[in-house]
């Protein structure tokens, strides 16, 4: 095995596969700034050149882009308040109020240096686990993904704020995030629902556009109305000067990016959940770790673990997706669906032949993981003080690229011209949620979730019927979800008595 | 007792919620599920926040400039949307930036012009030269 690791690691630094992992690693730290066109689509876009290449170049170029693309979505996420990926919505709610507050340095610097940490723990969990995963992914069937899906649900009393008149918001939000899931044909019976005559909507409404129009457009209406630069009257040095500060954040609390990490490579193994899921639930592990209530409000309003949190399991997932796909040739994602594309174009075939015969190109993977983390942080860390000091442009000469940036961004995810009026539409929802202090991660989180719960609930009803709700490791999850529904008003009822 | 905007806010939630319910009772048990499941807790909750909000409304921000602020940059999306579908993404790229820069944040032409054409480049380098994104043609390309 180490053998096959350090022949991994040589045949990674060959000049023509780390060239071409340059590359790839240049074109995703572009197109991760671009919400819409993310890591996954613009995989799908760069399948056709690898024809001509061998494994581990085609591996370095593709995955070198992948990697890169997801951690460089946090920028833009951070700056501007509109998520670069689908993925990294959920960094957008703590990352962008500390660039408003002139801290985009501190919330850059702490979202890379945890992305490193969680890339690494990713790329060691997928060296490690290869040999032993199979028996934990085949322990999870549709009951146990179902109930994966309602713990995830219930953090929705994380998100939500204090006090019942904000709990109550937060779960009318979350229940309507999971009404909007259901938009579209559905799966079992064929009937279409909520389509209003409309074929753009059978397929249902796609995240892009949704995360963009909720997040992006409010934050955008915010600087027209403010009339000043992202960071306000925020002082020049502070911006630059916050990146350290965000690295020894990361440092500071280590044991809270190396839990979300896990959560991360744990949601990324399972099938189908995606990275989206991962970023919410590592954002609200993180809310849950609070000390108290008191402390627990800092969330939402700039607090840097809510960077750390999404930063970490953002880009640890990737080496928990590569598992299942590696492992079982079952992609635990959409990108890594079109990754299973480039080995059946290669010619390598997943499952027990990567674990053995070409078991130096699996961990070849692995390098590749670790290597365009470390360059791509390196750069960013490099550059971060300059590209802070966007955040001191004045607004109106940013607007109407950030405006490009939406609904370019949107309408690249699907080619779609009605994603750009779903845009407008989710726009003016998340501004009205905004003004009137509805809390806009529960929806997100509802509307992630809810085609996965209804899918995971209806195959085990028929597989099982009522039986699947007696199993152990379902009653076992059980309990955990309500340990989550239940910590947030023990805390409250803590600081309280206190 | 007032009704402010986020009563009505929570009246408008409180009718989608019905309305998915009213909906939802048509449809085969298996498709009605989960909108039922969703959709009711949605309606009490949704009423109740309504009721409360009228009962002890919070206080609201300062409206008026904020309103304008928010109808202008609709206004300004509405625009751009409409640009692409009458003239397609490329163009509708810089005539934006031009027009946003010049006309709203009153800029001088020169530097409006330098920077519409910089949105124009970088547009095409990366999706029509790299890429190879294909973009959907305005209405004026496919009349000719």
């Amino acid at each position: 095995m180490l053998d096959a690791l350090i022949q991994g690691l040589s045949l990674v630094l060959q000049w023509n596969a780390f060239s071409l992992m340059l590359v790839g690693m240049a074109l995703g730290f572009v197109v991760g700034l671009l919400p819409g066109i993310g890591g996954a689509a613009t995989l799908a876009l760069m399948l056709p050149f690898v024809f001509k290449m061998s494994p581990v170049e085609a591996f370095a170029f593709l995955l070198g882009m992948h990697s890169v693309a997801a951690t460089t979505g946090d920028i833009t996420s951070i700056l501007f308040g509109v998520p670069g990926e689908g993925l990294s919505a959920a960094t957008v709610v703590d990352g962008h109020p500390m660039a408003k507050q002139g801290e985009a340095g501190r919330a850059l610097g702490a979202a890379l240096m945890s992305s490193l940490v969680g890339a690494l723990i990713g790329a060691a969990a997928l060296a490690v686990s290869i040999p032993i995963v199979r028996p934990l992914v085949l322990t999870f069937g549709s009951p146990e993904l179902f109930m994966i899906t309602v713990m995830g649900i219930a953090c929705i009393t994380s998100l939500s704020g204090l006090g019942t008149r904000a709990q109550m918001k937060g779960f009318a939000m979350g229940f309507l995030g999971l009404l909007l899931a259901t938009i579209g044909q559905e799966r079992q019976s064929g009937v279409l629902r909520f389509d209003f005559g409309f074929i753009y909507l059978w397929e249902g409404l796609d995240l892009i556009p949704v995360l963009v129009g909720i997040f992006a457009i409010p934050e955008i209406i915010d600087l027209a109305t403010r009339g000043t630069a992202i960071a306000g009257n925020a002082p020049a040095a502070k911006l630059g000067a916050g990146v350290w500060q965000g690295i020894r954040d990361t440092f500071r609390h280590f044991w809270l990016v190396v839990r979300c990490s896990m959560v991360g490579v744990f949601v990324g193994i399972l099938p189908g959940a995606g990275g989206g899921v991962a970023q919410w639930m590592a954002y609200a592990h993180a809310v849950q770790s609070a000390k108290d209530a008191a402390d627990r409000s800092r969330f939402g309003n700039g607090d840097v673990r809510g960077v750390l949190g999404p930063g970490a399991a953002n880009n640890s997932k990737e080496g928990g997706d590569l598992i299942p796909t590696i492992a079982f040739g079952v992609p635990g994602s959409g990108a890594m669906a079109i990754l299973l594309g480039a080995f059946l174009i290669m010619g390598l075939h997943p499952g027990p032949d990567m674990l053995t015969k070409h078991l130096a190109v699996t961990y070849s993977m692995v390098w590749t993981l670790v290597i365009a983390n470390v360059i791509t942080v390196l750069v960013c860390l490099a550059t971060l003080p300059y590209l802070a000091r966007i955040t001191r442009v004045r607004g109106g000469l940013i607007i109407p690229f950030l405006l490009l940036l939406v609904f370019i961004g949107s309408y690249t995810a699907n080619r779609q011209i009605a994603d750009l009026f779903v845009t407008l539409g989710f726009g003016a929802l998340g501004y009205l949620m905004v003004r009137f202090g509805w809390p806009r991660a529960p929806l997100v989180l509802g509307f992630v979730l809810g085609k996965l719960a209804e899918t995971y609930l209806f195959i085990s009803m028929a597989r099982y019927g009522y039986a699947w709700l007696t199993q152990p490791l379902v009653l076992v999850l059980m309990a955990l979800t309500a340990a989550v529904i239940v910590l947030p008003y023990l805390q409250e009822r803590r600081t309280r008595a206190r | 007792m007032r009704v402010s905007g986020a009563v009505l806010f929570g009246f408008a939630l409180a009718a989608i919620a019905a309305y998915a319910v009213y909906t939802a009772l048509r449809w085969p048990p298996k498709a009605a599920l989960f909108p039922l499941t969703m959709g009711i807790p949605l309606l009490v909750l949704a009423v109740a926040q309504t009721v409360v909000e009228l009962r002890d409304p919070p206080a609201e921000p300062e409206a008026g400039a904020a309103w304008r602020g928010a109808v202008v940059v609709f206004a300004w999306m509405g625009a751009f949307i409409a640009l692409v579908l009458i003239a397609g993404f490329p163009i509708a790229v810089p005539v934006f930036v031009f027009s946003y820069l010049f006309m709203e944040s009153r800029e001088r032409w020169g530097l409006s012009m330098v920077l519409a054409a910089a949105a124009w480049g970088a547009f095409h380098l990366l999706f029509e030269r790299l890429l190879h994104f294909p973009f959907e043609d305005g209405l004026i390309r496919s009349w000719f």
